[in-house]
């Protein structure tokens, strides 16, 4: 066992946004903040909005270690002219931090007394990671603005994710945004800022992150699961719409396979292939496979996504799809009418839904759904 | 790294900064002690993020050099290791670990990097003064009681440490309050100390730092600015971060025209509140005192317990008065006074009493009545 990997805290992962050197995308915003960053002003709270997975944490913690390690900006840094000679001129050009710099070893091992990061913790009861971010968790963001900061400059908190916070944890959390201590930056990051408190976003500056494209998923991979092949990287990269956390998961979860799977019964619709089907639904009911039933429900919701997007704009095409499911997708959107698969989608997701949280039988699920997909495609 | 330390040496010095140390820690390295050698010592650094102790013990070193282990572990053996041993530590860098040899033992702990562990940076501390570990000790002794517990009002949770003026006399002043009494002590303005900040020092800090004058003694070197505060002692050194806020204006608390003057004999007075008290009911603990000439009967009384009453002789000129205080308020404020006798100085049974110590002129608390 080598020292970087003693210094992992039970349950975490070894590529945890604290310690990941590397953004992939996200130009953009990382230019949002340095200007912000370069005008002096810098607002106290930053609301880092954009789907699940696509590296909101990772520019989060980069612009953390950035501020930690840089402190204000000076002259030269605003682009003024400096003394000729002396200094560059240039300011910095992106957040980026080598990773031997003293301020990025001790965040990633999260020994930098000024980062405080707020998210879920271990149930030390159960060993297992809590389904919220509680209010105790929160409070300790009054604690740490409280004090000076040890390393003299700046004070910076991550929350991540907002949305698992709970409805106190929230309010505290509002608490601190109503009256931001000086030199503290807050940076909230949220898969769904439409579902926090509507005061919560009205104190924060709003940063937008964008899905990846799939060439940049695809380095992401790349990086992170070099055993992939190429073609699978980019299957990934489709069926993770534009997040490579969510690609990874996938890649974990045999998600491509499972996918292959599902489509090799959806290739049978309209007519389908009776036998087949309940093999495949006996195969997912099963107790061990609850995770791989969990996976192939949200393969399916995208998948009719897809088909939606398809019967919705015939004309635009769907796409490189991630394993050939192009012609079947353009069959189905053409059939019958848009309302038709917005429906079923609708229901679809409601089963699923339904088959989560009242535990309902999951060879029964699968058999509703398909026979619903069936009649949709039959019309 | 590679040194030599006698056990006793190495016990006390990792005594001292190990309490720093949170025990339970989801972050590995916020578990850990840093050790560094240089040419003639080791020295220990122990931090939970919001102060750092750093503690030097001589030792024969072969080879300097630094890392981190695990604070209580650490400590846990080295405690067990038999007296008057020797104890060998031997870093090897390649594959992180540390060997701790003595007598038949051999201990091999998993470090982690120097480069991980917390950086407690003093910056630029613009003030240094010299306090005796006495001045320092009565400071924080006849003040730290008054600290608020309260997280919403932050800047009450330390000390209040400034520089002032007392009538003509320039003095270094400790304050603390809860809302319900107050404590203020003062000293001669020691030389350095002169326009300094006015600063507020962690409760915490306040709790470590007396645990050092009693550990290590002697002298203290105080340096701070408006963001850290260092206490330097001669082989020991506390950093640490302050209450990011601002003290409030609590001379206005402190009222000047009491004129109902009572002196009581100070121990005698302790443990008859003390006595009373027993019955008033948990929560409040609610003594009442009724004074008339050179008379005070101290009562209590609870609808579930019953009612006590103590009379005890005292100095008192003023008309008859009524009032209740909260007794754990008066005997904490009790246990700080030196003198023979406290006088006590109040006006009605709903403005602030003030008392002070017949030993100690720079010593003043303030205490909120309570409606009994």
């Amino acid at each position: 066992m080598n020292a970087a990997a003693l210094s992992l805290s039970p349950g975490e992962a070894p590529d945890h946004p604290r310690r990941s050197a590397d953004l992939i995308g996200h130009r953009a915003a990382e230019a949002e903040l340095l200007a912000a960053w370069r005008s002096g002003r810098l607002s106290h709270a930053w609301l880092i909005g954009g789907p699940r997975g696509i590296g909101k944490a990772t520019l989060a913690f980069r612009f953390a270690r950035f501020l930690l390690a840089r402190g204000d900006a000076v002259s030269h840094d605003v682009g003024l002219p400096g003394l000729p000679g002396l200094d560059s001129g240039a300011g910095p050009e992106d957040l980026a931090l080598a990773p031997t710099h003293p301020v990025f070893l001790r965040v990633a091992s999260g020994g930098h007394a000024d980062l405080l990061t707020i998210e879920r913790q271990v149930n030390e009861k159960t060993g297992r990671l809590r389904s919220d971010i509680g209010v105790e968790e929160v409070r300790r963001l009054g604690d740490f603005f409280a004090k000076t900061a040890a390393e003299g400059g700046w004070r910076v908190a991550i929350v991540d994710a907002a949305d698992e916070m709970s409805r106190s944890a929230a309010n505290a959390l509002l608490k601190i945004l109503e009256e931001p201590p000086a030199r503290a930056v807050i940076l909230v990051v949220a898969h769904a800022p439409g579902g926090l408190l509507a005061t919560i976003r009205s104190r924060c500056r709003r940063l937008v992150c964008r899905p990846l494209a799939a060439e940049e998923v695809a380095t992401v991979l790349s990086r992170r699961a070099p055993a992939l092949t190429p073609p699978e990287r980019l299957a990934l990269s489709h069926l993770a719409d534009g997040s490579p956390g969510r690609a990874l998961a996938l890649a974990e979860q045999g998600g491509l396979a499972a996918y292959r799977d599902l489509l090799a019964l959806l290739e049978t619709l309209p007519d389908l292939d009776l036998a087949a089907l309940h093999a495949f639904a006996e195969r997912l009911a099963r107790a061990e496979n609850q995770a791989l039933f969990r996976l192939t429900g949200e393969l399916l919701s995208h998948w009719l996504v897809l088909v939606v997007r398809s019967a919705a704009a015939p004309g635009l095409g769907v796409g490189d799809g991630a394993a050939g499911e192009q012609p079947l997708i353009v069959r189905l959107g053409r059939r019958p009418s848009l309302d038709r698969w917005l429906d079923v989608w609708e229901k679809v997701n409601h089963i699923l839904e339904r088959a989560e949280s009242v535990n309902l039988d999951r060879k029964q699920v699968l058999l509703n759904i398909f026979f619903a997909l069936a009649r949709a495609a039959q019309a | 790294m590679k040194l030599i330390i006698e056990r006793a040496v190495l016990l006390s010095s990792l005594g001292h900064v190990q309490s720093v140390v949170e025990r339970r820690n989801t972050i590995p390295i916020l578990s850990n002690v840093q050790l560094e050698a240089s040419s003639t010592a080791l020295s220990l650094t122990a931090t939970d993020l919001d102060l750092a102790i750093v503690e030097k013990a001589p030792a024969k070193v072969e080879q300097v050099g630094a890392t981190t282990v695990p604070a209580h572990t650490f400590h846990d053996i080295v405690r067990k290791l038999p007296e008057g041993a020797e104890v060998e530590l031997t870093y090897h860098g390649a594959e992180g670990r540390l060997t701790l040899r003595a007598g038949r033992s051999e201990f091999s702990l998993a470090c982690l990097p120097k480069e991980d562990f917390p950086v407690m940076a003093a910056g630029d501390l613009g003030f240094h003064f010299n306090l005796s570990a006495a001045e320092l000790r009565r400071l924080v002794d006849k003040t730290r009681f008054a600290i608020s517990m309260e997280e919403t009002r932050y800047y009450l949770n330390g000390i209040h440490l400034h520089a002032t003026k007392s009538g003509p006399q320039a003095v270094l002043r400790a304050v603390a309050t809860d809302g319900h009494r107050l404590a203020r002590v003062e000293m001669p303005l020691p030389a350095g100390a002169a326009g300094m900040p006015g600063v507020i020092v962690p409760r915490k800090t306040v709790n470590e730092l007396r645990k050092l004058i009693d550990g290590v003694g002697d002298g203290v070197k105080v340096s701070l600015s408006d963001t850290k505060i260092r206490f330097a002692f001669m082989d020991a050194i506390l950093t640490s971060k302050l209450i990011d806020g601002t003290f409030p204006d609590y001379e206005r608390v402190i009222p000047s025209g009491n004129d109902k003057m009572l002196e009581v004999g100070c121990k005698d007075f302790a443990a008859a509140v003390d006595r009373v008290a027993t019955i008033s009911t948990e929560k409040s603990r609610a003594v009442k005192f009724a004074l008339d000439k050179d008379r005070l009967t101290v009562s209590a009384s609870s609808p579930e317990n019953g009612s006590a009453l103590e009379e005890i002789p005292v100095a008192y000129a003023a008309q008859a008065l009524e009032i209740g205080f909260n007794s754990r308020y008066l005997l904490d404020i009790a246990e700080r006074i030196e003198g023979e006798t406290a006088s006590f100085a109040m006006n009605d049974a709903a403005s602030p009493t003030v008392v002070r110590d017949g030993a100690d002129e720079g010593a003043l608390y303030v205490l909120m009545p309570m409606r009994v």
